[in-house]
Order: structure tokens, then sequence, then C-alpha cells
């Protein structure tokens, strides 16, 4: 028999042992393949083609793909080395040589990887047109596109898939020459046995756990200052940390503890869930903190640009709460307003008369909390006419409008330190008092200036008395709404000529249409990436599962030939399957929850409703798997006894 | 010792065969065994490799269900049973030691012997106390809360023995379970098997190989060709002159290991 004869025939032999791998295999392709195909297509190149952000947005994914697929490629390959290993011994004792069952092992995993490469491709090209309608759904064009089956795509994934196949066969090369005989065919029994923890250690770094998690979730809440980049990591390395204890200790310590009080009288729930985990909880850990932490990564990257995505509109009105504002630029205004009674669209203009002003706000104490900076004095009065909801504040009081003091990491929320000081003039001579703050914006947020709400009247005699003052300006803002949304499409078209290429003077339906095509890549990508990730990890739970119920195939047996039906032991497995898939799921949305509250500040709108639903999403699928591995094992334990 | 007339029967097997592989291909493993095990007895199965021991076994023991015949243990027809019946009745009545003991790696002795109890409405105290016991009757005790891989293969037979007993069964059922043991573990597992029967009237059947260790039974049936060739009772004798007997009748089947066809 030739070594080819010899490998055709063990992989028909094993098919049953080889699908686990094939399918990473393949998945790992067609995915690529999808991203690939999506990252050349024609019809988003010619849309998108000139903006920067979003090649480097795709590049960036690109290589988050690969290290995903890489991690997914080689770990399903390090599970199926395992669960053969015993056949690679066997090859060593019939007297293949070392070398011989390398070269072996390498032309068959080319021969699996050139099959899965052909299906990945196939697959992939089947579903990419499905990926590329979604995306520009999400982007906002609605054109039906016929997609090409891509070359270029097609040699990036054989690239990729190369270097792939490279990788696993040395992975398998290590396996045969680093292994003795023995070892290779005890590889399947191996396990860790419980070990008493040290108490007093163990207790100690049972709670060092929890307390890292505690204190990165604490730190999480206000981490925004000088050092927020160095915060972020202690926030990340705390959490981390504070999870891989959790599960290498905490939980450990937990179960042993409980273990121990039950003296024996385990019960045969616990024997079927707590004393596997136990069993193995060393390797339990590393996986399971991966899992956990990655999960809390994809579920933070996904809720928050779904809930970006989501809250494009009305965060772009929180910033620019008129359509369109012309800063004293009457003519044009005027002009603007004609043509868009000529081309028949409703409107409503009003128009606002401010005063801008250099000042400094401090506290009752003379303590100036902030610099010299612009102020924008508005009349109330006649921003209730133009549809702002505003109170009118009494005679000589202000209270300022801002709806980004959140990122500006200041800590005057609502009413905090109120109320304060505006000081104003030459020398400081006129003041003024700051009663409140209200988080929101009553004027677009590019006109300059703190925006100050104040009675007409004493808009009006600012601009009287303050004339020669610093910073002095009296400005006249033209706002217009448009409320029909088809209307406010066409009147943008009409605007675009009143701006200078050098002004920032954006108006609601462009900036709105250009939130949505940044934030439409960026939800796509992150759910592309997030489906991936949760199908890797959900498959590396699977996998893992699938191999821990083959090896408790004996224990199944003996406990049905004991007497115990299936359903009972199906109890327990299912108490185990929770716990496997539930703590992990648990905990990640446990930091993901803290982590989105820590970014929503990037988000003006709450984010509540569309953070549940991604993370609800999530666990959706996540559930599906161990549903999954509930049935697989449910297979084994009937089938156990013959 | 044992009063064949008074006592009652646990086990009656009437006409049980068994047969393996469809039509074409059928082999007929048990032709028509009919056996009766008293309250209290001790039973050897011996024979040849291949005679059908194990399948005899494992089809009294309600884990492989017989072609043809009845099976009644504790008045009750086993092979009339539904499958989830028969579980909680082996569950309940049965107790089995296995040859390659078959503890769970998981589970601690103690675990491991209050495992068949576990299902059981028991309460702690009284479940306590068996494992006491029995822990003591088969010098374990103090592996208690050692894993199966800590300890020996005697120890872990005991163990198995411990399991097969904690739920105070019916009967118990062994198949070669001196096989993996040298021959000092297994005549002391034997002895306290003897000791068990004796003390607790504990109803037992072993399958063996070894004539030695069926010297410890109070009857000795000897299987060919899937069929009860003859039976030897201890009665009063002593060990080695029983032991001498067997190995008569076993001179006679064809040895020990050879296979007879
Ligand atoms: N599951 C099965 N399917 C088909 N034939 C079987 C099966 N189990 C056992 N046999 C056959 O039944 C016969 C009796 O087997 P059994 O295991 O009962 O023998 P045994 O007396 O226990 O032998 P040993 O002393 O070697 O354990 C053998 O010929 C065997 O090949
Ligand atoms: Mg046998």
């Amino acid at each position: 028999m030739t070594l080819f004869e010899l490998v055709i025939r063990s992989i028909r032999k094993n098919i049953k042992h080889y699908y686990l791998y094939f399918f990473a295999l393949i998945f790992s392709m067609s995915l690529y393949f999808v991203f690939a195909t999506l990252q050349h297509d024609s019809s988003i190149v010619e849309r998108m083609g000139a903006d920067v952000n979003f090649a480097t947005s795709f590049r960036v994914a690109g290589i988050l793909l690969l290290v995903i697929v890489a991690i997914f490629t080689i770990y399903a390959n390090s599970i199926f080395l395992k669960r053969r290993s015993k056949e690679i011994g066997l090859y060593q004792l019939i007297g293949l040589s070392k070398l011989g069952v390398a070269r072996f092992l390498i032309i068959e995993n080319m021969l699996l990887g050139l099959g899965a490469l052909l299906l990945g491709i196939g697959c992939g090209a089947l579903v990419s047109r499905l990926f590329l309608l979604i995306l520009m759904k999400l982007l906002g064009f609605d054109v039906i596109v016929g997609i090409a089956f891509s070359a270029a795509a097609a040699v990036q994934t054989v690239i990729v898939f190369a270097a792939l196949i490279i990788f696993t066969s040395i992975q398998m090369t290590l396996t045969v020459y680093r292994n003795t005989l023995l070892e290779l065919f005890n590889a399947e029994r191996q396990g860790d046995h419980p070990k008493k923890p040290k108490t007093v250690v163990a207790a100690f770094l049972a709670l060092l756990g929890i307390a890292l998690i505690i204190y990165g979730y604490d730190l999480s809440g206000h981490m925004v200052n000088d050092m927020l980049f160095f915060n972020m990591l202690l926030v990340l390395l705390s959490t981390i940390l504070g999870t891989y204890l959790l599960f290498r200790v905490t939980i450990g310590w937990l179960f042993y503890q409980f273990r121990k009080r039950k003296n024996g009288h385990l019960g045969l729930l616990n024997s079927l869930s707590l004393a596997p985990l136990m069993h193995r909880m060393k390797a339990n850990a590393n996986s399971l903190t991966l899992i956990t932490v990655l999960s809390a990564m994809t579920l933070t990257m996904v809720a928050l640009a779904y809930s970006l995505y989501f809250s494009a509109e009305s965060d772009t009105r929180i910033s620019l709460p008129y359509d369109f504002v012309f800063e004293n630029k009457e003519k044009d205004a005027k002009s603007f307003g004609a043509e868009l009674e000529k081309a028949g669209i409703r409107f409503d203009h009003q128009p606002v008369d401010a005063v801008r002003l250099k000042g400094t706000i401090r506290d009752l104490q003379g303590k100036p909390e902030e610099s010299t900076q612009g102020m924008l004095f508005l009349p109330a009065e006649q921003l209730q006419k133009a549809g702002m909801k505003v109170k009118v504040p009494p005679k000589g009081e202000a209270v300022l409008y801002d709806a980004r003091v959140n990122l500006e990491g200041r800590t005057d929320k609502e009413g905090m330190g109120f109320p304060k000081e505006i000081v104003l003039g030459k020398r400081g001579e006129t003041k003024m008092r700051l009663t409140n703050l209200v988080v929101q914006y009553v004027m677009n947020f590019n006109v300059y200036g703190a925006q100050l709400v104040t009675s007409e009247n004493t808009v009006l005699e600012l601009a009287n008395n303050m004339p020669g003052s610093p910073g002095y300006e009296k400005v006249r803002l033209d706002t217009y709404q448009v409320p029909g949304k088809a209307e406010r499409a066409k009147a943008s078209a009409l605007y675009a000529k009143y701006v200078s290429k050098d002004d920032f003077e954006p108006d609601f339906h462009t900036q709105y249409e250009g939130a949505l095509h940044s934030l439409g890549l960026l939800m796509f990508i992150s759910a592309f990436l997030g489906l991936v990730f949760l199908i890797s990890t959900g498959s590396i739970l699977y996998f893992k599962q699938m191999t821990e119920a083959e090896q408790e195939k004996r224990s199944f047996k003996t406990l049905r030939q004991l007497g115990f039906d299936v359903k009972d032991i199906m109890r327990g497995i299912v108490r185990k399957q929770l716990f496997v898939f539930a703590i992990p799921l648990l905990i990640g949305i446990l930091h993901s929850i803290f982590a989105v509250k820590a970014a929503s500040i990037l988000v003006l709108s709450d984010i509540t409703v569309p953070s549940v639903i991604a993370m609800a999403m999530y666990a959706l699928i996540y559930f599906v798997f161990a549903v999954l591995t509930i049935g697989y094992y449910r297979k084994i334990v009937k089938n156990a006894m013959s | 010792m044992n009063d064949i007339n008074s006592q009652k029967t646990v086990l009656h097997a009437q006409n049980v065969r068994k047969t393996y592989g469809s039509k074409g291909s059928a082999q007929q493993v048990l032709k028509g065994i009919d056996l009766r095990v008293l309250e209290g007895e001790f039973v050897g199965i011996m024979g040849p490799s291949g005679s059908g021991k194990t399948t005899l076994l494992n089809v009294l023991a309600t884990i492989d269900r017989a072609t043809e015949g009845t099976i009644r243990i504790d008045d009750a027809d086993v092979s009339k049973m539904k499958d989830a019946e028969l579980s909680a009745f082996r569950r309940q009545k049965l107790g089995f030691i296995f040859q390659d003991y078959n503890l769970l790696d998981t589970l601690t002795v103690k675990e491991n012997i209050l495992l068949p109890i576990s299902l059981s409405k028991m309460d702690k105290r009284m479940a306590e106390e068996e494992f006491n016991i029995i822990a003591d009757i088969l010098g374990i005790k103090e592996l208690a809360h050692k894993y199966p891989h800590e300890i020996s293969g005697g120890q872990k037979q005991r163990t198995s023995a411990g399991r097969a007993l904690i739920h105070r069964p019916s009967m118990v059922f062994a198949d070669e379970p001196t096989g993996a043991l040298d021959s000092k573990s297994a005549s002391s597992l034997l002895g306290t098997m003897e000791d068990l029967n004796r003390k607790r009237d504990v109803t037992i059947v072993m399958v063996t190989h070894d004539p030695v260790a069926s010297s410890y039974c109070s009857r000795v049936v000897f299987l060919k060709d899937g069929q009860i060739y003859s039976e030897l009772y201890r009665g009063d004798k002593t060990r080695p002159s029983f032991f001498k007997e067997i190995m008569d009748v076993q001179a006679v089947l064809g040895g020990d290991n050879v296979d007879v066809i």
C-alpha cells in the first residue's frame, strides 16, 4: 500500500472524526471568502471608494477576522489531533517512522484543506450576495446588485488558507515529534483531578478575583479624565485577571466547599455536573475565561455599534435641533426661503437674535472654573417660537444648555454646584447668575459659543450695554425646519450651495446621511465579526463538550447498568451544560453591560433598548449551541448500553 | 447450611434463550437455561470461554434481554418489563460488580459507593450509617475521600462491591470480579464476599473462570455451549475439598481458558 492509499483509506474510515475539523475549515474559509468578496466588490467600491474610513475599517476588520479564523482553526485542529492521538500512536507502533507519520498527516491535511477550500469558496459565493444586500441596506443604498464571482477574493482566500494549512501542518508535526507513544495513547484520558485547595491561599485568591472584577466595574464608571487610556487598560486588566481567578479559583473553591459539606452524599445530579466540572477545572478555567472575555468584547462591540446605528437619527437631532441654520447670512437665508417656497416645500422659518460674548463661569466663592470661553446668549422666547422646549429664565439669570457634558468628562451634572456666576466685560464688571444646566442643545452645535438661554429682554440689554466688551458680536440666526422627510432631502440639496467649503455649516439631512453611512458600516462589520466570533466560540464549546461526552461514555454506560435511566442522567447533564454555557455568557454580559455603560457617553441618546436587543440576540444564538450539545449528549447516553 | 426446600426463591429463570445476529447468521448463545437461585445463595457460574457466562449473567441481571424465556426476580417477571421499569428495578433491587470496576473517575470512593441511593429518599443519616457498616466490612473506610486513580485495583474492586451493596439489593451480580486482581487481593475480596453472603444474607451470582474463586461459592453451575452441564453443591465441605471437586468437573469440561466447540 502506498502512502497515498493509506491516506485515502484513513480519511474514509475516520470520516466521523474528521467532520468536526472539516466543518471548522469550511466555515473559516467561506466566511473569509465572503469578507474578501465584499472588500473587492465593485458596487461597494464605487459608492464608498473615496471614503478613507471605509477602506481602513475594512482592513482592520479583515485583520481581526483573520485572527479569529486562525485561532479557531488551530483550536479545532488541536482537538482533532487529541482525538486521533491513539491512531497516530498506532501508526508508529506498526512501524511507520515519525517522519512517515508526519508526512502522512500533512498530505491528509492538505487533501482535507483542499476540499474545504473548494466547498468554502462555493458556500461563500452563495451567501456573499445575501451579506452584500444586508450591507447595502444598512448603508442606506437601496439598489439590487448582481454579484459576480470575485477572482481577487478567491486568490486572497487561497493565500490565507495556504498559511493556515502550513500552520496546522506544523502543529501536527510537532504533535508527532514531541509526544512519546505513551502520551499519545493516554492523551484522551488526561484530566486533572480535583486537589484539596490550600484553604487560606485559595480563599484569598477567590475573594481577590471577585474584588478585581468589582474594582474594574467601579473604575469603568468614572474613568473619563486625563488618564483615560491608562484607566481603560487598568479596567481591562483587572476584569480579565478577575475573571480568570473567578474561574480558576473562586468557582473551584466554592465547588470544593460545597462538595466537602456534602461529605460524599453528592446525589446523582451533582455527580453528573459538579464532579466532572471539578475534574476539568484547570483546563476549563482557561477556555471559559477566554470565552467570557471574548464574549464580553463581542457583546460590547455589537451592542455599541448597534446602539450607535440605532441612535444615528436621534443623536444627529440632538446635535442639530434645526434642519438648517444661517448665521449672519440674512440674504442667503431669504433666498433659501424663496427657493423652498418655489419648490413647494413646506417649512417653518424663525429668526433668532442672539449676542455672542467672551466670559468665564465661576462659582459663587469667586473661583473661576474654566478659562475664558465664547458664550452665545439666546433669547428663550424666540427659541420657543422656533419650536425648542425651553423655559424663560427670570430677568438677569441664564441657563446653560449643553448636550455633551458627559463626553467632556465634566463632573457637574445637571443641578450640581449651581447656582454659579457668569462674568463678562473687559474687567469682569458685568455679572449674571447661572442657575442651572440642561443636557440638551437649543442651537445647532456648530454655531460657536456655549449656549446660554436668557429672557429676550436680557439679551437685548446685553446687546445694548456690552458693545466693546471682548468678543462682542450680534448674531442673527435664521433657523429653518422642514417637517417632511423627503422634502428635507430636497431642501438639503438646495442648501448645499450656500455653504462654502471652508465653513462647517452642516444641515440635519446631510449630517444624518453621513452618520448612517459610517455607522452602518461599523454596524455591519461588528455584526459580521460578532457572528463569526459567536459561531467560533460556540463551536469550540460544542467541540469541547463533544469530546467530553465521548470520554464520559463509559460512565454513562455504568450508570445505565446501575439502573439510572436516560431521563435521570440527562437532568445532570443539562445542569452541567447550563453551567458551561450560561456562566461565561452571564459574566460576559455583566462585563459588557459595564463596558457599554462606560462607552455610552459616546452616544447622546439612551441606548438601553438597542443594547438589550443586541445582547438578547447574542444570548439566543449562543444557546442554540447549548441545545446542540445537550442533543449530542442525549444521543450518547441513549446508546450507551448497546 | 442451606435448606433448599424452606428457602424463598429470589431468581427463577425458565427456558432462557439468547440469539445474537439476524436470521442469516443467527448464533444461539443460550440454549434453554433453567436456573433457580434461593435467598442467601452464593452461586458461581463457570464454563469455558465463549460458553455464554457473561451473556447469561447480563440477561439475568436485566442488563440485556433474553430472546425467549421468562425470568422472575423477587416474584416480578422482569422479562416483561418496559425499559424504564427495568431501570428502576435494577436500581432498587440489584447490585453489580464489574470485572473492570467501572467506577466513576470523577467521584471519590464514598461518592461512588453512595451513587445507587442518590435518587432514593433515604435520609442522610441512615445513608451515612449504611456506608460506615459496608466500608467497615470491606475495609475501605480510610479511602472514603480518595479518587479511583489514587487507589489499588483490589481497593477499586472493594469500592465497586460497596456500590453493589449499599442499597441492600435482593441480588448481587458479579462478572469475574477477581479477573483483574492478583491472587492475594482476589482471595481477600472473595473472603469478604463470602462473609457478606453469610452475615447479611446477600444473594450473589458470580461468573468466574477461576476454580479458586468458585470454591468460595455455595453452589457452582457449569455452563457448556449455552447449556447447563452440571451443578455442584458445597454443602458442608471444606473449601479445599470443594475446590478439588470443581477441578474434577472442569477437567471433564475441557479446562479453563480452552475453547471447546
Ligand atoms: N453482542 C454480541 N453479538 C454477537 N455475538 C456475541 C455478542 N456477545 C457475545 N457474543 C457471542 O456469544 C458467545 C458467548 O459470549 P460470552 O461473552 O457470553 O462468553 P463468556 O462465557 O463470557 O466467555 P469469556 O469467558 O471469554 O468471557 C460468544 O461466542 C460470543 O462470540
Ligand atoms: Mg465473559
